[in-house]
This record gives C-alpha cells, sequence and structure tokens, in this order.
C-alpha cells in the first residue's frame, strides 16, 4: 500500500496560511496561559496531596461537601483514575495551628475508647507530631498497632524493648482522613499515593525543569547546526519553540475542561515536554536532510521548489513515522492508567503539532530567511 | 552465506545474551509467585486458628514466613539480585528526601550564642529557604554586615572568618555522615528489605524504602534524635547462666505446645549442652537457644554469633513473655551493628548482654577522631569528654578494668571495647579496630552522640502496592495493545518487509529489556512509557528505509540495488534524527530524579536497540532474502 505518493503540492506558495494557523493556535495558547494559567503540581508548587481509593464508586461533590468543613481553605478535590479514585491537595505545609487541638482531642479520644482511664502525658509535640509516654511498653506496643487500625498514623518512637514513647502525626493528611472516614455509608478507602514537597524542593524542580528544556533546545541547535547550515538549524529549533509553545497553550487552554483528563504539570510532564523536543525534530531532520541532498543534485532549482519537492516526497515517511508514535501515545493515554495520562497526551498532541510544523513551518522559515538575504544555499 | 557469517554470529549472540540476562527476572518472578502463594496459605491457616490476631501480628508472621523461605534457598536472592528491579512506584514504598537542618547545628556549635547570634540564625535560616547558598555562607555574610567577627561565636579568637566558615562547612558536611550513619542502623534494625540511602549533594540524603506500610514508623526512624550509650557487657559466667535459662525455657515451651497431653514434660528436661551428642534436628529442638546463637566454647566472652537470617527470629524469642521473664531487670540483649564475620555466604552478628542501665550517654564526649597510631601504625579512634563526663569516666574505668564496655547507638552495638586502664582526663584510645574504615565509622558513631544530625523532610513520596500493582497492570497492558498494533500496521502497509520490521521489534523489546536486567537498573512507571513510546520510534528506523527503497526501485533500479542504496540513502537521516532525541535523552536523566531517570534510560537504550534492529538485523533479513533470489515485497 503507498499513499501520498506522487504528490506535487506547492505547500510553501501557500505557507501564509500556515502562518494563519500557527499563529492563531499560539494566540490561543497565550490567551489561556495569561487568563487562566497552568495548573501545576505539588512537585512544582509544593505542598501536601494525597490519593484515596473507595471500594466503590463516589461522587465527588460528596467528597467535596464532606472536605468543605475541614477549614483547610483552598482543598482541590477532583477524581483519580475511576469512579472509585479521588486527589485531594493543598498548598498549606502544615496544619493549621488553630485546628491541631481538635486533632489531639480526637486522638485523646480514641485512646479512650482503646484503653479508658489510661495514664498518659504528651511529652513532645511539634508542628505535626505529638508524642505520648504510656505506662509501659506492652501497652504501648498495643496501642500503637490498635491506633494505626483505626487509621491515625501512630509508631514506636523506638524499637527497643523498653520503649514507652508513641507518636502520633496530626498533619494536613490525618485530618482530612479523620473528616473523609466512616461517613460515606458502606464505603471505605485506602490510601494509594501519599506525597509532600517542600517550598524549597518545588523551586528547585521548577528551575531544573526550565534548565533542561533550555538545554535541550541548544544541544539540538549545535547538533543541527554542525549536521547542516545554521539556518536549517535554527529552522529546526523555531519549529520546536512553536512545537512546546503550542502544546503548552492548549495546557492551559483544556485542563479541567475535559473530564477525567488530569492536566498538570509535574515531572512526568516535564520529561514528556523534553521527549517532545527530542523527538518531533525527527521528522524536521527527515525533511532537512532531503533538502540538503536535493540541494546538491539540482544546483540550479530555485530554493522554493527544492523545498517542496522535498517536503512533497517525504511526505509519506513523515506522515507514517508521525503516525506510529502517534498510535503508541494513543494506547498509552487509553490504557496507560491514570499516573501516565498527562505524560501520553503532551506527546500525543506535541506529535501532532511537531508533525505539522516539520512539514509546513520548518522549511518556510528556512525559505523566508534565505528570502530576505537572497542567499543561496549551498552544501 | 558466508559474507553474512560474522553478523549472524553477531546478532545471534546478542539475542542469546538479552535471553540470558533476563532469565532470572523470569526466574524471580515464579519464586514470588510461589513464595506469596505459600504465605497467603499459612496466613489463612493463622486467621483461622486464632481470629483475633491483629493485622501488624500478621505482617509480623508474613515477613518473618517470606524470610525464612528465602534465607533457606540462597538462589532466591542471587536471582532477584539479577533481575530487573522495580522502582517505588511500581512496587510501592516510600521515598524521603531528608536536608541537614544546618540552622540547628550552627546553633549546637556556637559557643556562647547570644540574642542577636539567634536572631541572625533565624534570618539566614528564612533566607535559605529560598536561596541556593549554603545556611553558613548566609550566616557569615549576614555577621560580616553587622561588623561581628565569627570568631565571637566559633574557634578561638585569632581565627580568620574564612577558617571558621570552611570549618563549619566541613561539620555541615560531617553532619550528613552521621546522619546517614544514624539512618543506616535504625533501618536496619527496624527490619526492611533493599532499603537504599544514598546521599545528594552536600546536604541532602535520599531514603527509600520499598514495601513500607507504617510510614509514621518509617519517618521517625529517620527524623529522631541518635541516642548513644556506654553500658557494661556482663562478664561470661552470667552471661552464659542468663542464656542457658533462656534455652530451657524454650525448650520446655516448645514441649508443652507439642505435646499437650503430657503435661509435666517441660519439667523433665534438663540436658546439659555437654550432651553434644544430639542429630542437629534434635539438638534445635532441645536447645532452641543455643541453636541460633552460636556460642564459641573457647573464647573468653560468652558473645553469642548469629547468622542474619536468624536475627529475626531470636528477636522474637526474646520478645516472648516466659523469656522476658527469665532475663534479670537489670540487663538487656543486644546486637553488634555491623556483621562481625561472614559464614557460608551469610553475615554473622553478635548477640551482647549489657547492664540495662548505661554508664554513661553520648552527651558527654565533645569530640571524636579517627587516626593511626604511630607506633603500631594500626587503626584507632581518639575520643575526648567534657570535665563533667570525664570525672564519670575515670570512675567507671577504674572500677572496671579488664571488663567491656559496649558502645551502643540507637540500641545496636558498635564496639565493645575492654578497658585496659583508669582514664582520669576524659581523654579515650579505642583500638583494635580492623582498618581505617572501621575507625572512620566509630568516629561518626561517637559524634552522633555528641553532636545530633538535626534534619528535615523535605520531600516525601509514598505509592500503595495496590496503586503500584495497577500501574504495573495498566504499562503492560498499553505496551501488549500499543505492539500488536504497530506491527498489525507495519504489516499492512508493507507485507513482507512489514513482517520483517515486526521481527526488528520483537528484538527490540528483547534487547531493552536484557540490557535493563544485565545493567541491574531499576523499571519506573514512566520507564515502561518510554518502552511504549520506542515501540512506536522504533519502526521509524524501518519506515524511513522502506520508503526511500521504494524510490529507488521507482527509478528502475534491481531489487539489490535497489536495497543497498535504501539502507545506504536512509542512514544519515535515521542517525540524525536519533541523535537529537538521544541528547534530550542524556539532558533529561542529567535533570531527572527516580522515575524519570527511569524513563530517560529505557528511552536512550532503546534508541540503541532499535537502531540495531533496524540497521543491522532488518537489513541481514533483506540480504540474505536479496541473495537467494527471493522476492521482497514492499506492498
Amino acid at each position: 500500500m503507498q499513499l501520498f505518493n506522487n504528490i506535487k503540492i506547492d505547500w510553501l506558495g501557500k505557507r501564509k496560511i500556515f502562518y494563519v494557523l500557527s499563529v492563531a493556535l499560539f494566540l490561543i495558547g497565550v490567551i489561556n496561559v495569561i487568563f487562566r494559567g497552568f495548573n501545576f503540581g505539588i512537585d512544582f508548587k509544593g505542598g501536601r496531596e494525597i490519593v484515596l481509593q473507595y471500594d466503590n464508586p463516589i461522587q465527588i461533590s460528596e467528597i467535596r461537601n464532606l472536605v468543605q468543613n475541614t477549614s483547610l481553605g483552598n482543598l482541590e478535590v477532583k477524581t483519580f483514575g475511576g469512579e472509585t479514585g479521588v486527589l485531594l491537595r493543598t498548598e498549606l505545609q502544615n496544619l493549621p495551628s488553630n485546628l491541631f487541638p481538635i486533632v489531639v482531642a480526637n486522638i485523646e479520644k480514641e485512646i479512650d475508647k482503646i484503653y479508658p482511664g489510661l495514664p498518659r502525658t504528651i511529652v513532645d509535640s511539634t508542628s505535626s507530631t505529638v508524642t505520648y509516654e504510656l505506662p509501659n511498653h506492652d501497652t504501648t506496643t498495643a496501642l500503637v498497632a490498635k491506633l494505626f487500625n483505626a487509621g491515625y498514623q501512630a509508631g514506636k518512637v523506638s524499637e527497643s524493648l523498653d520503649n514507652k514513647q508513641m507518636v502520633v502525626n496530626v498533619g494536613i493528611s490525618e485530618w482530612i482522613k479523620e473528616n473523609l472516614r466512616g461517613k460515606i455509608a458502606d464505603n471505605n478507602f485506602i490510601v494509594v499515593k501519599e506525597g509532600y514537597v517542600g517550598p524549597k524542593i518545588g523551586n528547585e524542580l521548577k528551575q531544573d525543569a526550565t534548565i533542561a528544556v533550555f538545554f535541550s533546545l541548544i544541544s539540538i541547535l549545535v547538533y543541527l547546526a554542525f549536521r547542516f547550515k545554521f539556518i536549517f538549524a535554527l529552522g529546526a529549533v523555531a519549529a520546536l519553540f512553536h512545537d512546546v509553545l503550542i502544546t503548552l497553550g492548549l495546557y492551559a487552554a483544556l485542563y479541567g475542561v475535559i473530564p477525567g483528563l488530569n492536566l498538570e504539570i509535574d515531572l512526568t510532564v516535564v520529561a514528556a515536554f523534553l521527549t517532545l523536543v527530542g523527538y518531533s525534530v525527527n521528522d524536521t531532520v527527515i525533511v532537512f536532510d532531503r533538502v540538503r541532498e536535493n540541494l546538491k543534485i539540482h544546483k540550479t532549482m530555485p530554493l522554493i521548489d527544492v523545498l517542496n519537492m522535498s517536503v512533497n516526497r517525504t511526505m509519506s515517511r513523515t506522515l507514517l513515522t508521525g503516525g506510529t508514535t502517534l498510535l503508541t501515545t494513543f494506547v498509552l493515554l487509553l490504557f496507560g492508567g491514570e499516573v501516565l495520562r498527562a505524560f501520553a497526551f503532551t506527546l500525543f498532541f506535541g506529535i501532532i503539532i511537531g508533525t505539522y510544523s516539520s512539514i509546513f513551518v520548518a522549511s518556510a522559515l528556512v525559505l523566508e530567511y534565505a528570502k530576505r538575504k537572497d542567499k543561496k544555499f549551498q552544501f | 552465506m558466508k559474507e553474512f557469517r560474522f553478523k549472524i554470529i553477531l546478532i545471534l549472540a546478542a539475542i542469546g545474551l538479552s535471553i540470558y540476562l533476563l532469565y532470572p527476572t523470569y526466574q524471580n518472578y515464579t519464586n514470588n509467585e510461589k513464595i506469596s502463594k505459600f504465605v497467603s496459605n499459612r496466613q489463612l491457616e493463622l486467621k483461622d486458628a486464632q481470629p483475633n490476631i491483629s493485622k501488624i501480628e500478621l505482617d509480623k508472621v508474613e515477613k518473618f514466613i517470606e524470610d525464612s523461605i528465602k534465607a533457606s534457598d540462597p538462589n532466591i536472592a542471587k536471582t532477584k539480585a539479577k533481575s530487573i528491579k522495580l522502582g517505588l512506584d511500581l512496587q510501592g514504598g516510600m521515598r524521603v528526601v531528608l536536608e541537614v537542618n544546618t540552622g540547628k547545628l550552627l546553633e549546637k556549635l556556637a559557643k556562647n550564642p547570644d540574642d542577636t547570634f539567634k536572631k541572625v540564625i533565624v534570618e539566614a535560616e528564612q533566607e535559605t529557604a529560598i536561596s541556593n547558598e549554603s545556611v553558613v555562607d548566609i550566616f557569615a555574610r549576614m555577621m560580616q554586615a553587622r561588623g561581628i567577627r565569627l570568631s565571637r561565636y566559633y574557634g578561638s579568637v585569632r581565627d580568620e572568618d574564612s577558617k571558621i566558615v570552611s570549618d563549619l562547612n566541613t561539620s555541615a558536611e560531617d553532619a550528613v555522615s552521621r546522619a546517614m550513619e544514624i539512618i543506616r542502623n535504625r533501618i536496619d534494625q527496624y527490619g526492611v528489605s533493599e532499603p537504599t540511602i544514598q546521599r545528594q549533594g552536600s546536604r541532602r540524603v535520599i531514603v527509600e524504602l520499598p514495601g513500607i506500610a507504617r510510614e509514621e514508623e518509617a519517618k521517625q526512624l529517620l527524623q529522631g534524635t541518635a541516642l548513644l550509650q556506654f553500658n557494661l557487657v556482663k562478664d561470661p559466667q552470667t552471661t552464659f547462666n542468663i542464656m542457658q535459662r533462656i534455652d530451657e525455657v524454650l525448650a520446655g515451651k516448645i514441649d508443652s505446645t507439642v505435646d499437650k497431653t503430657n503435661k509435666d514434660s517441660s519439667i523433665t528436661n534438663n540436658d546439659s549442652l555437654a550432651n553434644q551428642q544430639l542429630s542437629p534436628e534434635e539438638f534445635a529442638k532441645q536447645h532452641p537457644f543455643f541453636s541460633i546463637a552460636l556460642i564459641n566454647p573457647n573464647s573468653q566472652t560468652a558473645d553469642a554469633y548469629v547468622s542474619e537470617d536468624q536475627k529475626d527470629k531470636l528477636q522474637l524469642m526474646l520478645n516472648r513473655p516466659e523469656v522476658k521473664a527469665a532475663i534479670p531487670n537489670n540487663v538487656e540483649f543486644h546486637f553488634s551493628a555491623k556483621p562481625f564475620g561472614q559464614q557460608d555466604g551469610k553475615s554473622i552478628y553478635v548477640l551482647y548482654l549489657v547492664n540495662k542501665t548505661p554508664e554513661l550517654t553520648g552527651g558527654v564526649i565533645t569530640d571524636a577522631q579517627a587516626t593511626i597510631d604511630p607506633s603500631t601504625s594500626g587503626a584507632i579512634v581518639n575520643m575526648q569528654m567534657n570535665s563533667e563526663g570525664a570525672s564519670d569516666w575515670a570512675r567507671i574505668t577504674g572500677a572496671n578494668i579488664g571488663k567491656r564496655i559496649a558502645i551502643i547507638l540507637d540500641g545496636a552495638v558498635y564496639s565493645a571495647p575492654n578497658v585496659i586502664n583508669k582514664i582520669p582526663s576524659g581523654n579515650s584510645q579505642i583500638t583494635g579496630m580492623a582498618n581505617m574504615e572501621e575507625a572512620k565509622l566509630l568516629e561518626i558513631v561517637l559524634k552522633a552522640g555528641a553532636l545530633p544530625a538535626p534534619v528535615s523532610i523535605i520531600e516525601e513520596r509514598t505509592v500503595g502496592p495496590s496503586l503500584g500493582e495497577d500501574s504495573i497492570r495498566a504499562g503492560f497492558k498499553a505496551a501488549i495493545i500499543g505492539f500488536i498494533l504497530v506491527t498489525i500496521f507495519m504489516i499492512f502497509y508493507y507485507r513482507r518487509a512489514g513482517e520483517i520490521a515486526a521481527a526488528a521489534l520483537i528484538f527490540t523489546v528483547l534487547f531493552i529489556l536484557g540490557v535493563l536486567a544485565g545493567f541491574g537498573a531499576t523499571l519506573t512507571l514512566p520507564g515502561i512509557a518510554g518502552i511504549i513510546l520506542t515501540i512506536g520510534m522504533a519502526v521509524d528506523a524501518n519506515v524511513l528505509i522502506y520508503e526511500r527503497i521504494r524510490e529507488e526501485v521507482a527509478t528502475g533500479k534491481t531489487v539489490k540495488a535497489s536495497v543497498d542504496s535504501g539502507f545506504a540513502k536512509a542512514n544519515s537521516a535515521i542517525i540524525d534524527s536519533n541523535i537529537t532525541t538521544f541528547l534530550t535523552g542524556i539532558i533529561l536523566y542529567q535533570f531527572g530524579s527516580g522515575p524519570v531517570q527511569g524513563f530517560a534510560l529505557t528511552l536512550m537504550i532503546g534508541i540503541v536497540a532499535s537502531l540495531f534492529s533496524a540497521l543491522v538485523i532488518a537489513k541481514l533479513i533483506f540480504n540474505i532474502m536479496v541473495a537467494k533470489g527471493m522476492k521482497i515485497n514492499l506492498g
């Protein structure tokens, strides 16, 4: 089977159309970035997140109502995976101090339920834990186990055989869990994922990610400049910027729009963007490789014709190579599970835009430059 | 065919090697299936027998059964070490990044911290929360801005600021080593299988604990302050007597549970250890304690030697109420922190019996250094104490000449040196270390008691095992569906040539997995995504080559010539485009952490593997087909 075999279309003559299309896509992105911004995950924002998996399907609005009275202010609630998963997130680092005594009181109540009247003293309390001293080792061990089973994050202070101290976590995630536990009849949950990122790490990761994307663009520019003429390298990298920016714009435009698609920028999404940078240049290289070859063969042909001929001759393989990869990212998007969904989405749309820009934008930019400089290319 | 012989051998070798490297992974998988089946059966039995058993008890039993199965067959551990490892995001577990709290350390080290000092420390800590500069540097700068010399708080009066800054920076780095040793010691005792503890940069420690269910307990292990104590080791006779009593109690207990009808059988058991003519099974039955805690009869001490796989079992024995009753209240058992030696490939630990009340705690130590003794050229550790500690120390050492004092950090014995003479000044010398490394470790341990290494958690990620399993399932499903779709497409579009590409694709995946296993690399969820992506990208090279061959055929060339020039002309585009992807892979590996690195790794391996499959394997198949005069169908 052969597709697009002998096409002879003057793509570059119609380049204005593609400019308009690209600029329009770009503007949509920019407007969305300005007005909607990005939805960063805790990797970059810092904060705490917790993912719960219920036994049976739940209504997300029900969960929202239940966490309304946690007084945690800006608590994000969304679905995770199917109908039974829920993700809760806050940018707060620690439990607000006014809630601390409430949680401790609850722990006390629970202890009294297990061992009524057990003598105990609080020997230490930090912003996120409270440490009890109990009469003896065995009670401590038993109480730790029972509190843990009751859903509290309790632990022994040391593994030594005369340990009488117990530490209980009084963190944000405990407070959230406490507000949800047993509230929905016959539907319990387990915690499947928890994360905490300190403010410093968040900033560092953001910095690292920016540097990494920038570095990969530079290294591609240098490599291509070494293999092709500098202007081709510049055209390819400009096309890459085009791909990355439009995909980013798409992120800003689409998060929260498609139900079940959790589009937030975290580390794996940055990895997807970097992969996009590395992969989407492939198609551009295929076209430019042919331009390089044709420039050598047809020395007298005008550049626009060489470019058109090269684009037409490589059309089928550009679409095929992009297509097979697109196929696997699509499979990943559908079947790869919740954790990889945003990653797959980035690559899926990134590759579509990357293939488009390789065919219609990169060569056009080279042509514009050549026209302005009125130069002839030689290899 | 002769011309192809070298290539055929090369390809077969690559395939053979990959299969060889992957075999342990397969074996490990079947081993795990067997073990988990066995364990879950035992758990069900236990639940039937004791319906009230708590989840924690069950987990303990599970871990114990698992460990003993693993210990019984060394091959299980061997295949596991050689198989592809799963990242925390796939097997579940906890990853924590800790940072040494330099501000607290500076406060601790300062000679006479006044209000100005405290104010500056707080400001410096606030600034460091958003800056990359170290707290020491910020602190020094702020002090200089106020016109205060650092020698007011640190070092001696004549010291230059720059010297003090470099000393403080060294102390901060030392604190990281201490924190790592404290954490490693605790995790070892807690019994997490395959933890990783690594240093990142100058101030951070990354701890990965696979399969941790009790998060809070684990966090406590990482953050608590270390307790260093000096306890007197009990004399051999007392130790042996206590051990013998434990042994008898345990033997009696076993008899009474096995044979419930004969109620007085527990009293009749009074064999002495001298009766050595028993078979190993009988000995184990009659001396449950001494069969796993071995005593060297020729030694001056009564230290017991326990192999690593028996440690948990012994700990469980010691925790039984009837055994506890047999141990006097004023003594306790402690294991050595590090193995004493190796036997039959298993590490041997030492079990000490020491006085429960410490003679001294680590707070009195002011400094410790590992050095080489100039006269004997052996590794030694010098230890200094403050005046209060020194006077206690003089009394303790004076009263216990010839006895041993165990140096215990968080319940693990690091060393148990003999007291040779009375030490009046607190300046002690500990000898008998095998090498400088051991001395360095003891230095760290001694300092850990004196100078705490305050750490705070700056990043924490926990993935439950159920999410990990879901992720693996989803990943494999996507990989198989992706593979099938790409294969169908290639065969549909390129017919016979597409079949060759499909075969090359199988080899590509095989090579990726083989290399992962060979390097002992970790497979993460993004890593699986990388493999899926590679499946889509690997056929790109085939597409480029086939399209080129079609073009060549269209110009009227012979099939052989078309194949040759098709491969030759597609080369430059294939190499150029793959190198750019590879470059971003390298950058991703550099900047990423954990899961993202796993992705970068599979991506890079995938590129190399797919190039080999397309440019060597597929080309060879084409060449052989041309040489045999077979018809090549490009669809």
